[in-house]
């Protein structure tokens, strides 16, 4: 093994179990050969986490289940020995039950994912985070190493976007609105569908970046389009698909899975700008399995978990990975991205700015 | 004191253990979220300032009453609902009365995410299929209804919540036998009288024990308000719950918001006291009975309408919607030949990792949960209603607590409680079976109250004076008697803990997934084709135990058959 590590392409894998060089658990990935690239630093984490019987037990809330679960196999499958407990809920309850088992002092968490960044730096100045510097954290996008916290405790692992998403059958790609002060044209007047800033992290995040760009009369003049609002992000998917609204700001991600599937959808990222959501990671204080944890988190950067990702309709952190069908490249797109200040100290303002202007 | 020790029947140590059991369930968790409504976030110290915040302000204090009128408004609609129904199947001679029957049960299974938005694809205000039907129809420029309103929600829920009333009700006439309305025929009072005067008074208890169930499983619900709620511009108790668990977390406040839930609780239960006080309703004596059909002529085609009309509402909207989508590659582009699909179910039967262990959880807990929790709500109904123990209002309303508190903040008291040491329970199929139990513990309780409280002591007291002792007399005699309305309890609870998800979300652990939420999951991820197909997977099976369970129950043991 090299400092740089070993390249498995696709036939030299197949090359490498039919000699039987490999692992039997790599063998039950996916059915097709992972791009698996173990540094040396990688190989030292293994090893230390094999010796101490380790294992790395994840509280996730952004992905989907099968998503979480694939990356946990896909982990477990690339170092074999190491069980990774993936334990996905949505991120209120993710959180909640974090705090209780730090209430309790049970250290069932190692590692912890989570779109909501105030909570990592409730944690962080609470003293509950791991320092740790991952090494892979320089493959990522310069957008994704930028956002990832300067003093070591939390780093992008996955992202999203908020674009406008619309039904192709009530909606033509020419009369699609182009950016987003186009919601407010009268012809969309109950139309549009939006989700709810106090339910989704995605919606809060969007909402601050609008009242960044436009100020709070956005929203105002929105509100005389009459927007039908739900509580998750993804509920203007099923509002567009059932036809009962036509536009809205949606998930590029989920729009475009569905639309994969034959329903009447399409995205367009907005010239002025596609909001850009990063969910991040960090390591548990004092977590049991140290080693085991921080290869966990190396791998979350890796390039195996991001074809996950682009199998399963969420965005890349790498520019090696390409995007999942239908998504452009996050290097060529104008991307929205408030600070975490602005975030921390815009979303509740939001919320109750946001209840004022529509009531809900 | 000694002497008084020498007498205590065994069975007043199994009635301890079971109180002891009702703490440790219910208790134990109520009172770990008592606790953290008092105490300061960060620091622990003791403080109002978690009231102060939730209740210091209007909005806040708006959804509380918009929780209040939108249980009342359901369980009105629910009752209108189901007396009639259960009147129907239970009494009369009406035709397809099997097909009413399996209509309340398919709409409890469905789950209400599903029959939501079967409702905004019939109702919605701009594309639902009703209003293009009267648009079309009429030429109309205003569309005809609007899922989206108060009213809108009310409805969805009470067809989701119907079959509380319609089973208990159904259960109770199951138990009344034909002597009192013979007795008004005489005196002259036709059938309708009779019905009026008589038969549904006897079971007021019943329906009121429904009535009051539905309006605290209304105020408790979360999904359907977060569907349509939200987009109809309502807040209540349960969104707003949900908003304070978003970052900055306020869990405390959380709880304390959700503490005078329990003064309702209470003030229903002394209500419930003082309405049926004083008036008997024992239909249950020792000197035998019989029960006859009412032959209701052309009016049984009145009430088949009835029940053909409840069907519609609230099965074939949703099923429209689940048996559309379900087949679907793509529910967005309606109906073709070229849109059919199997692959969802496919997809869920043998591709997907978790589906298969999620139904096996699903029924191993809820079966589980079923049987425990109406074991003891008997057993504590029995001790309440004989009043074999002191405090007996106070078990009671131990029994009826954990319904109202909203699941997701019931569940902040079962992690605290169950998870940690000393029980040690995270992530076991134990901890999703006590906390299902505890959680519907207040419809066993309702059922078996409402049971006991028909029975005249005075078979039991004959039991005693042959020499039985208290468990002898539950054995040969309640037990016996209540075995239809006991079967009636195991079902509901069965059926809702295969619902549940409020508490489930948040006590799962990786080995411990169950439908409702991987159900939960789909529905995040909009992903409405899988999820309409492994509604109709949760429906088949269902039905499927729920007719084998009723088939061997056998038939109704008071019924005279024709011509016998």
């Amino acid at each position: 093994m090299t400092d740089t590590g070993r390249r498995l392409d696709r036939r030299g894998f197949v090359g490498l179990t039919a000699g039987g060089l490999l692992l039997p658990g790599l063998v039950r990935a996916q059915g097709i050969a992972p791009a698996t690239e173990i540094s040396a630093h990688e190989r030292s984490l293994y090893d230390a986490a094999k010796k101490a019987n380790e294992s790395a037990t994840w509280y996730v809330s952004h992905y989907t289940s099968e998503t979480a679960e694939q990356i946990g196999r896909a982990f477990e499958a690339t170092y074999p020995g190491i069980k990774a407990n993936v334990v996905r809920t949505t991120a209120q309850v993710a959180y909640q039950r974090l705090t209780q088992d730090m209430r309790a002092r049970v250290r069932n968490c190692d590692v912890f994912s989570s779109t909501d960044i105030g909570q990592y730096t409730t944690l962080k100045t609470d003293g509950q985070l791991e320092k740790y510097q991952p090494q892979n954290l320089r493959f990522l996008f310069e957008t994704f190493q930028k956002a990832s916290d300067p003093d070591h405790f939390y780093w992008v692992t996955s992202a999203g976007t908020v674009l406008i998403n619309y039904n192709t059958r009530h909606v033509s790609a020419a009369d699609a609105p182009k950016k987003w002060t186009d919601l407010l044209d009268p012809k969309w007047r109950n139309r549009i569908a939006v989700g709810h800033p106090s339910f989704s992290g995605y919606v809060g995040n969007w909402v601050v970046a609008m009242r960044l760009a436009y100020g709070w009369d956005f929203f105002k003049a929105l509100e005389k389009n009459k927007p039908q609002i739900g509580r998750s992000i993804n509920d203007t998917v099923t509002m567009l698909n059932s036809g009962e609204r036509w536009v809205g700001a949606g998930p590029g991600a989920t729009t475009q899975n569905s639309a994969s599937k034959g329903n009447p959808l399409a995205i367009v990222y907005p010239e002025d700008g596609t909001l850009l959501m990063i969910a991040t990671t960090g390591i548990m204080k004092s977590t049991r399995n140290p080693n085991a944890a921080r290869l966990f988190v190396e791998f979350l950067m890796g390039k195996r978990t991001n074809e996950i990702h682009a199998a399963n309709f969420t965005d890349t952190t790498r520019p090696d990975v390409p995007p999942y069908p239908g998504a452009k490249d996050l290097a060529t797109v104008k991307l929205l991205r408030p600070t975490d200040a602005e975030i921390e100290k815009g979303i509740p303002e939001i919320r109750e700015l946001w209840r004022d202007t529509f009531g809900v | 004191m000694l002497r008084r020790l020498s007498v205590i029947e065994p069975a007043t140590l199994l009635w301890l253990l079971l109180v002891g059991a009702l703490v440790v369930l219910v208790a134990w968790p109520v009172a770990e979220l008592l606790v953290a409504s008092f105490t300061a976030p960060r620091t622990g110290a003791w403080t109002l300032s978690n009231y102060a915040a939730a209740y210091g302000r209007a909005r806040y204090v708006e959804a509380l009453f918009n929780s209040l009128y939108l249980g009342a408004a359901s369980a009105a609609i629910c009752a209108v609902l189901a007396v009639p129904m259960a009147w129907a199947c239970s009494r009369t001679d009406m035709p397809g009365r099997g097909f009413a029957w399996f209509t309340v049960l398919a709409a409890f299974i469905i789950p209400p995410y599903l029959g939501a938005v079967g409702w905004i694809l019939l109702a919605g205000p701009n594309s639902g299929w009703i209003n293009q039907a009267w648009v079309w129809l009429t030429g109309a420029e205003e569309s005809l209804v609007n899922v989206y309103t108060f009213w809108g929600m009310a409805i969805v829920i009470a067809l989701h919540s119907y079959p509380f009333i319609f089973i208990f009700t159904k259960s109770a006439l199951d138990l009344v036998n034909s002597e009192m309305e013979d007795a008004a025929n005489i005196l002259g009072a036709g059938t309708w009288t009779t019905t009026l005067k008589i038969t549904l008074p006897l079971v007021w208890p019943t329906i009121l024990a429904g009535i009051i169930l539905v309006f605290l499983e209304t105020i408790a619900l979360f999904g359907t308000p977060a569907i349509i709620g939200i987009p109809a511009r309502i807040n209540v108790v349960t969104t707003q719950l949900w908003q304070f668990f978003e970052h900055p977390v306020r869990a405390e406040v959380a709880a304390a918001y959700s503490m005078p839930l329990l003064l309702i609780t209470a003030g229903l239960i002394g209500l419930q006291k003082l309405m049926l006080n004083r008036k008997g309703y024992v239909s249950q004596t020792g000197k035998g009975g019989e029960r006859r059909m009412i032959k209701l002529g052309p009016w049984r085609w009145v009430l088949l309408a009835w029940c053909g009309f409840v069907c519609l509402l609230s099965v074939a909207a949703p099923m429209v919607a689940l048996v559309q989508a379900s087949f679907s590659r793509a529910w967005g582009r309606g109906f073709s030949l070229d849109n059919l699909t199997i692959k969802n179910y496919r997809y869920l039967l043998f591709e997907h990792d978790g589906a298969a262990l999620a139904v096996v959880n699903t029924f191993v807990f809820s079966a589980a949960a079923a049987t425990l929790a109406i074991f003891i709500a008997l057993a504590i109904a029995y001790v309440v209603k004989r009043k074999l123990l002191p405090m007996g209002g106070a078990l009671a309303f131990l029994c009826m607590a954990p319904f109202v508190i909203p699941g997701i903040v019931m569940a902040i008291g079962f992690y605290a409680a169950y998870a940690g040491p000393p029980l040690t329970l995270y992530g076991t199929a134990a901890m999703m079976i006590l906390a299902f139990t505890a959680r519907f513990l207040p419809i066993a309780y309702a059922n078996g109250s409402a049971g006991v409280q028909m029975i005249h002591p005075e078979m039991e007291e004959a039991v005693r004076i042959l020499g039985g002792g208290r468990l002898t007399a539950v054995k040969s005699v309640v037990i016996p008697l209540l075995k239809k309305a006991l079967l009636g309890g195991w079902l509901l609870v069965f059926i809702l803990a295969t619902r549940e998800l409020s508490a489930a979300i948040f006590l799962v652990g990786p080995e411990t997934r169950t439908i409702s939420v991987l159900l939960y999951d789909l529905s995040e991820e909009g992903n409405l084709e899988v999820l309409s197909a492994l509604g109709g997977i949760l429906l088949v099976i269902t039905l499927v135990f729920v007719g084998t369970g009723m088939k061997l129950i056998g038939r109704d043991f008071m019924l005279r058959r024709g011509g016998e």
